[in-house]
This record gives structure tokens, sequence and C-alpha cells, in this order.
């Protein structure tokens, strides 16, 4: 088996209710998916160090968002006058999480979800704010993106997630699979809003077009999923009589937009190797370079869909390591930086060697490198040679 | 590419949660017998024994290939038409599923890749959680046999008619006085149960308004009643500021700490206008409702082939929950059985007698309907006066019994040995089914504070219900009258003790311990009744947030992702009774 015993099992239950839950006619089984889901309750009493609380942040949608922080160092049990207390340390990074599912299936409040925002709060020091936003069939396009932009107006716009040092909201966009998607999109919609987005996290997205692409005709029904459930997903999102090569699903197809020159944010993309959809995956974070955009592409060769679900293989732990980086580096010029020292400082460690400082440009660039690497290391950047950018 | 520093942050933080779950006194979890289960599947809701996960690894495998061959229609009526129990059960999901399939296409040559007993149309269900079977758990229901939710009386049912002289004879009760037995095998600990909070608006000065509230209840617990004096009184001048839902529950609080500093507790006028009051909350929001109709479902299902039936019902208030049950007994297509329905209430100050004009007006609908009634009622102060030979209960070949309690059980905790013994009685009547509705809470915490802290959460949440449906209530009045009533239990849980404290809830959690304890096993709620409760409240005007959610066998009636009420079903351990 390619996957742990317990993640095939978790698979394939999901695939087996989910095939039970379409219909050919292209409605839903909604009550039969909300029965079959399993949910947790938000729990303010902190569970590992973290604690969390629902907020309807729209009445008029009932959009509802579950906001998971860190629990106080003494481990005390935080009063409901304590759920929105400000944010304590210089920076705090916010990462607003959309839950996958194609669009179709899952909420905040799933197990799943619930227990990947938890980790996600630990690994990163973050608060996590996972959107519920509203589904397919029943809400198609664009729908999810309108909830998605306004759970940013709303983070952006809460003083007690502020961080301290600058008295800004650091926020970050993430989502698996359809929240992949949402990310894009909303962060899309935030350029020129005078809302900053520092990055987007996309594990998975859920990206597809009218053509058959080399890895969907070769994975087709191999790993969980099959092009017949990717084509009912997208039927059931996207608005009716349009096809896949709608921006929202292809958005550098044929009728996407070029961000070249937009001030789009930088994105950490982590594709599965066993996923049919990856080469949209990969020609989604192609059209982001070719927009002179800054992309982390992670391909993890012998990964699966939902392999992040679960702590039990090196693609979960590497893909975490990864998000606490990204989140945790703010300028991305300092990653470049740090990229640029190593040439000098190997050529610069060899002039010393040979003692000689011949020229007073040998000594500034010596500060250069040092500041460069002061700055680097001030900002906890782990330089991985080669590994970050492929 | 394994990083060292996230392993060992993952052994650290679940022993780190050990340790924490010991410090906080929780050792009696941790004494249980190891199931084996899959931890990691676990947290994600599913429970299933590591030394099960092959098994049902193999079935996943096996329902895929057999889906394959029977193509969409295998699907379709495994989506549509059978019912689902117990999702977090995947052992016994897949299971239930293969043998559906099997019944379904007997011409297909895959009876031979399962190797359960295949051919009857249903099914036993293996819950591994007490290691006992269930028995006719996964039965194919039909479910164009559809509870009719027109059924679900509102004001209409109850106009003041002439009454026939239908009810029987009413006997009274003389209370007799309680031993008091302290049963400390009983007690359950309340578990760390999860606190699920939601805000709605998050205004500055309703936190404010929250924080005076709870520094007033610490300085009431640490007995510093002059400061908590002080606070009161700035907890009523914060309130005025207050719009909606905030304002009402922080009003209802202060009255209640101000009775409990003042020492000036409610007279035990309580059962004066309780019923009016929850007809009012009857029909400004679904809880009610909604515990009806889940438990009426639990009870169509175990009177199913019966031709005589008794339901016991220790709640019997105005009898709102009987015209939809007798209404769907009635469309049965074998006909309806005959009814007879035991009422069990509280003395009326007035000694008016309650419980004969409702048995008066139930009798006038069975006649219209066409179903044999009969109605006694019993007057009690309390259900551990009753005895299960009062009751006139035939044999269970001759009649299957039912025993229903909405918002009543949690009652009994207010007297050591009273929860016993009314678990004895209920054993006595050997019932086929015994359903219960609960606030889903833990309001019956050792501390005063805690239990404070945790009444706050639920009834603001209530309220805030109670502000989004009451918007499109016709009838102010209904709303006022609601909060009245929600208003009462929330003098009792902060104002009053020991016997006088009679709203102690607790958790599913922890009744599912005390009913296992008792020798009980559940009976579970299916996809169904999940259903049928969501379209039932997606009726109900003003219900954008109500939601309901299936835990483990049980439903729950929550507003947003916040449960608030549980319908749980019983029968008694092992096998059919």
């Amino acid at each position: 088996m390619v996957v742990p015993l317990n993640t095939w099992i978790l698979i394939s239950n999901f695939k087996l209710a989910y095939n039970m839950l379409r219909r050919p006619d292209g409605t839903f089984n909604r009550h039969l998916a909300e029965f079959l889901d399993r949910k947790v309750p938000a729990n303010a009493n902190p569970v590992d160090g973290v604690f969390s609380f629902d907020v309807v942040i729209d009445r008029g949608t009932s959009l509802l968002s579950r906001i998971y922080r860190p629990a106080s160092a003494d481990g005390g049990v935080p009063s409901i006058a304590d759920l929105e207390k400000p944010v304590g340390s210089d920076i705090v990074p916010v990462i607003i999480f959309f839950h996958g599912g194609s669009f179709a299936h899952s909420s905040a409040n799933s197990a799943i979800y619930d227990t990947l925002c938890r980790r996600l709060v630990g690994n990163c020091n973050a608060v996590v704010v996972s959107v519920n936003y509203r589904r397919a069939p029943e809400d198609r396009y664009p729908c999810a993106y309108i909830d998605g932009w306004a759970a940013l107006k709303w983070v952006n716009s809460r003083p007690w997630l502020q961080s301290p040092k600058d008295s800004k909201v650091h926020i970050y966009l993430a989502g698996d699979s359809s929240g992949g998607n949402i990310a894009h999109n909303v962060a899309l919609r935030a350029v020129e809003s005078g809302i900053e987005v520092l990055g987007n996290v996309l594990l998975n997205p859920m990206f597809g077009g009218e053509t058959r692409t080399e890895s969907e005709k070769r994975l087709d029904g191999k790993y969980f999923v099959t092009l017949q459930d990717r084509d009912w997903y997208w039927r059931a999102f996207l608005p009716e009589g349009e096809d896949r090569d709608h921006p929202a699903c292809n958005p550098f197809g044929p009728k996407g937009i070029s961000l070249e020159g937009v001030k789009f944010p930088r994105s950490l993309v982590a594709v599965a190797g066993l996923d049919l959809v990856q080469d949209w995956q990969l020609a989604y974070a192609e059209g982001l370079k070719r927009a002179g955009l800054e992309v982390n592409l992670l391909y993890l060769e012998k990964a699966t869909i939902g392999f992040y679900l679960l702590p039990n293989n090196d693609h979960f732990y590497t893909v975490m390591d990864e998000i606490s980086n990204f989140v945790s580096s703010n300028l991305c010029s300092v990653l470049l930086l740090g990229f640029l020292v190593l040439p000098f400082l190997s050529a610069a460690s060899g002039n010393l060697s040979k003692g000689a400082f011949e020229t007073a440009s040998d000594w500034e660039m010596c500060e250069m490198i040092a500041a460069g690497v002061f700055y680097a290391l001030h900002c906890q950047i782990s330089v991985k040679g080669g590994a970050i950018l492929r | 590419m394994v990083t060292k520093r996230d392993r060992e942050r993952e052994k650290g933080d679940s022993s780190a949660s050990m340790a924490a779950k010991a410090a906080k006194g929780k050792v009696w979890e941790e004494e249980r017998p190891d199931t084996g289960m899959d931890e990691l599947l676990a947290v994600l809701g599913y429970k299933v024994r590591t030394s099960d996960m092959p098994d049902v690894a193999q079935k996943l495998e096996q329902l895929e290939m057999a889906m394959g061959t029977t193509m969409e229609d295998g699907i379709t009526h495994l989506g549509s038409d059978t019912v689902h129990y117990n999702p977090s059960d995947l052992s016994g999901w897949v299971q239930s599923m293969l043998s559906e399939l099997n019944t379904a296409s007997p011409s297909s040559n895959f009876d031979a890749i399962s190797n359960q007993t295949a051919g009857s149309s249903s099914t036993t269900m293996i819950d591994f959680s007490n290691g006992k079977q269930l028995g006719d758990q996964c039965k194919i229901y039909n479910d164009d046999s559809e509870y009719d939710l027109r059924a679900i009386p509102g004001g209409a049912i109850y106009r003041s008619d002439k009454e026939s002289d239908r009810g029987s004879g009413i006997k009274r009760m003389k209370s007799s006085s309680l031993e008091p037995e302290f049963d400390d095998s009983l007690t359950v600990a309340a578990a760390e149960s999860a606190r699920p909070v939601v805000l709605v608006d998050s205004q500055e000065a309703g936190v404010r308004l929250v924080h005076t509230l709870m520094a007033c209840a610490e300085a009431v617990q640490q007995e510093n009643l002059k400061l908590a004096d002080a606070l009161v009184k700035h907890v009523g001048f914060l309130a005025v500021s207050q719009a909606g839902a905030m304002r009402k529950v922080a009003t209802y609080f202060a009255e209640a700490l101000a009775r409990r500093i003042y020492k000036i507790y409610p007279q035990d006028s309580l059962e004066t206008y309780s019923d009016i009051l929850q007809m009012h909350f009857y029909e400004t929001c679904p809880y009610l409702k909604f515990a009806h109709f889940t438990a009426n479902q639990a009870i169509l299902e175990a009177f199913a082939g019966a031709n005589r039936v008794h339901v016991i019902d220790f709640s019997l208030k105005q009898g709102m929950q009987w015209p939809a049950l007798m209404q769907a007994l009635a469309l049965r297509p074998e006909g309806p059985p005959a009814f007879w329905l035991t009422g069990i209430g509280p003395p009326q100050p007035d000694n008016t007698d309650a419980l004969q004009q409702v048995g008066w007006k139930l009798a006038q609908l069975a006649e219209t309907i066409g179903v044999e009634f009969v109605f006694r009622g019993f007057v009690a102060n309390s259900l551990a006066d009753l005895d299960a030979s009062m009751l006139e209960i035939r044999p269970s070949e001759v009649e299957a019994v039912a025993v229903n309690s909405v918002f009543e059980l949690h009652r009994l905790l207010a007297r050591p040995g009273a929860m016993e013994k009314v678990l004895a009685s209920i054993k006595a009547m050997k019932p086929k089914i015994v359903t219960f509705v609960e606030q889903e809470a833990n309001h019956n915490g050792a501390h005063f504070l805690e239990r404070f802290n945790e009444a706050l959460h639920y009834y603001s949440t209530m309220f805030d219900s109670l502000e989004s449906s009451g918007l499109t209530q016709p009838n102010g009045q209904d709303l006022v009258m609601s909060e009245v009533y929600l208003g009462r239990q929330i003098c009792n849980v902060v104002a009053c003790e020991g016997t006088d404290r009679v709203e102690r809830h607790e958790t599913l959690t922890q009744w599912r311990t005390r009913m296992d304890s008792a020798g009980f096993d559940p009976v579970h709620l299916g996809s169904n009744a999940f259903k049928q409760a969501s379209m039932l409240l997606a009726l109900f005007a003003g219900g954008d947030g109500y939601r309901v959610v299936e835990n483990d066998g049980c439903l729950m009636l929550g507003w947003h992702t916040c449960p608030l009420i549980a319908t749980s079903a019983w029968q008694l351990a092992g096998g059919d009774s």
C-alpha cells in the first residue's frame, strides 16, 4: 500500500460516502452528507495548547468562522472576555483557512479540518480563522469567494488581531483542495483593495480545465479520485452553462487573466505526485512564475490526496515545516538576500583566507554579508540550499 | 524528509495532554480498559479498533468492487433508501452497506465476496463499545411511510372544546417521604467536557458586561458579599446600554445573582404557569418540537409490529408530543395499534385536574383519527414516588412499552438516590424503548463559579437563537414568555442549592455513563430521523442558524455549532425485552 492503513481507510471511507451523495442529475444529498460528516464543537477549554471559539461574522448569510488561538503559557482557561484578547507577541501571523471538500463537502467544524487547524496553530504560532463558506451545488460560484472576501475584511478589521509591532493584521490565506482555489481567488479580489495578504498557502489546490491532461489520464481512478467525480464537482460549482475553462477553474487558461505587474502575494503550493489534477496545479505554479511572482513549489512525489490529514507520513511533516517557515518570514526580499549572501560569503571568505583586503569594496562586501546574515537569522529563515526553490 | 522537531512535538503534545488530564482529576477515564482503538482516526471522529482495521479495509474494497458492478443503481439505493446508523462505527457502517447491497442484488455473484450472513433483510450490527450485539439496528426502512410533519401541533389543536367523558380514573399519589440513600457508585463525575462558544455580537460593552457578571459570581463564590453587591448593581447599569439577547441574559443572571446574595429565594410557586410558559417556548423556537419529533421517531420504530402500545410520559405537561405520534400510528399500513398513554405530572397549586384535561383533549383527537385510546394520569410530586406496579403495565407479550421524558430526568439529581430509584422503576416497566431529551450542558458541577460560567455560555446561546426566531414571530408575547421560561431556569441554576436546585443539567456523555451503569444499551437514531428533523427545522421560520448533529447514535439540536439539547434512546441491556 502506498499510504498507511489508517489513511487508506479514512480516504476510502470518504470516497465511498461521497459516491453516495453525488446524484447523477447534479443534485446533492445534503441531509445524508451532514449526517455522515463527523463534526466537533469549538472548545474554549485549551486542548494541547489550543482553544477555539466560533463567531458569526455575517448574520445575514449566517457566515460562521472558527477561531483557533494558542492558549496562554500558564495554560489558564480563557474566559469569554479573554477570547478576543489582543494577540501577544510582536508579530502574530493570522492564517485564514478555507477547508477542502471540492466546494461541496465538509465544514469548518468537520473533525478532519478542526484537527488540521489546531495543528497549524501549534506549528506556526499563529491564529487560525477557518471559514465556513457556502457550498455547491446549493450555492454556486461566486458564493464561496464572496464569503472568503467577507472573512478577509472581517479579519483585517479586528483590532485584537493586529500585531503589536506595527498595528497591522498579518494575514495569510490558506486552503486545501477547493479551499486552495478559494484562497487564490480571494487574494485576487484583495489586490488593489488596500488589504495586504502576505502569502498564500495552497495544498493540493483544486484547478482544472477542458483539456484532459496527461496526469488526469494516467491517474484516473488510481488513487481514490476519478475524472468523473472531478467533472461532477465543477459542474456543481461553476455557473450553469459554463465549462471548465471558466477562470475560476482554470485561472491561467484561455479565459484567464495575466497577473503580470499585479501585486499578488507570494505562494507556497504543495502538489501531491499521485493526485490526478497535478498537471493543473503545476500549470498554476508556472502561471504565477511567468507573471514574475514568487512561488515556493513543493512537489511530493509519493503523496496522495489528503496526506496532510494524518501525521503518519513524511509528507505531512515536510509540509508543516514549509508552512511554518513560510508564515514566519515576512519579506520575500529577505529570502532572496539569504540566497544572495551565500556565494558572496564563500568568495569573501576566500579573500579573507588569503589575508588580503585589497579594496575598500571588500570591506563593504563584508559588512553587507554580515548584515545580511544577521538579518536573515533575525527573521528565522532557514536556508536549505537548493531545496526550497524548485 | 522527516523533521525530528515535529515528531517530538507530536509525542510531546500527547504526553502533555495526558499530564494535563491527570492534573485535572480525570483519572477515571484512564482507568478504563484499553479499547485498542486507532488514535489517529479517533481524533477524526471514527472509532475503529486497530485489530479490526485490516478487516474494515477489506470490506471497503469489497464495497468498491460491489458498487462498480451494480453501477449507479446500487449507489443511489444506498444513498436514498437505506437508513444509516452511527457513522462513527466505521466497521458496522461498512458492514451494513455490504449486507444491504447483497440483499438488493441477490442475483449477483458477490455473495461469495462477503463472508457475513446474507439473505436476511436485517443485519446485526456489532457495537464494539460494549462488545454486545445490538440486533436489528440496520433494518431496511422504507422512507415512504414518513412521519407526518403537519401533525405537529401548534395552537390550533387546543381550542376550548366541549369535553367528552373519555378519561379514565385519575389516580392521586400521596407524596411519600423518601429515605435518602446516597449511592456513591452512580454519582457520575462530570467529565471534562468541551466548552463550545458561539459569539454573535462581539461588542466591547458586551465583553465588559460579561466580565462584570463573572467577577460578581467570583465574589459570591468567595463570599465577599459586599463586593458582589456592588458588582451586581454595576451589571444592571451596564445592561441597560446593551441591546438584544445580551441585555436580557445579563438581566436574568444579575437577578439570579442578587437573589443569591440577598438570600431571597424564589417562592415555590415555580410550578405555576410553568406549563403555559413552556407552551410559549414551544411556539417560539424549535427545541421542544425537535425533542418531541426525534423521541417519537424512536418510539415509532420501536413500536413497529406491535398491536398494543403503552407510552409512559414522565413529562406530560400539555401533551403536545402525542398528537403527532398518534397520527403516525393511525397512518400505519397495518392500521393503528391500541394506544394507551400514562401521563405523569405534578400537583397543581389551584387543585385543577390538569392531567385529566389533557387526557380528554387527546381522547378527542384519537376518536377523530380512529385510534383506540386510553389515558391514565398520575399526579406525583416526584418521579421517584412512582412504582412500576402502580402503572398497570401489561406483560411485554401483550403490549410494547415506551418510557418518555423531556427535560424532566435531571430534576431527580437534586435528591440523593432518586435517580437510581427511577431508573430501577423504568427497568421494572420492561420498556421496549426509553427516550429522553435533556439540555446539553453541565450545570451540575460541584463548584458554583464553574456552574455559573457554563450557564452563562449556554443561555447566551439560547437567548441568541430566540432573538433570531423572535424576529419572525407575529406574536411578541410568545417571545417574552419564552424568555421568562428560560429565566426561571437561570434563576434556579444560579440562586438555588440543595433539593431546591432542580435544574441539574448534565451532558450526553454523563448521561451515557449513567445509563450504561444502570443496565441500558443505546438505541441509535438514524439518518431518516436526522433528515426529517432537518427538514422540520427548514420549515421553521427564522431558523437559519439551527443545526442537527449526529453524535454516536444520538441527535442534538444546536444554534450554529453549539449543541443545546440532545435526544437519546435506550433499551434494556442484553437484547430485546
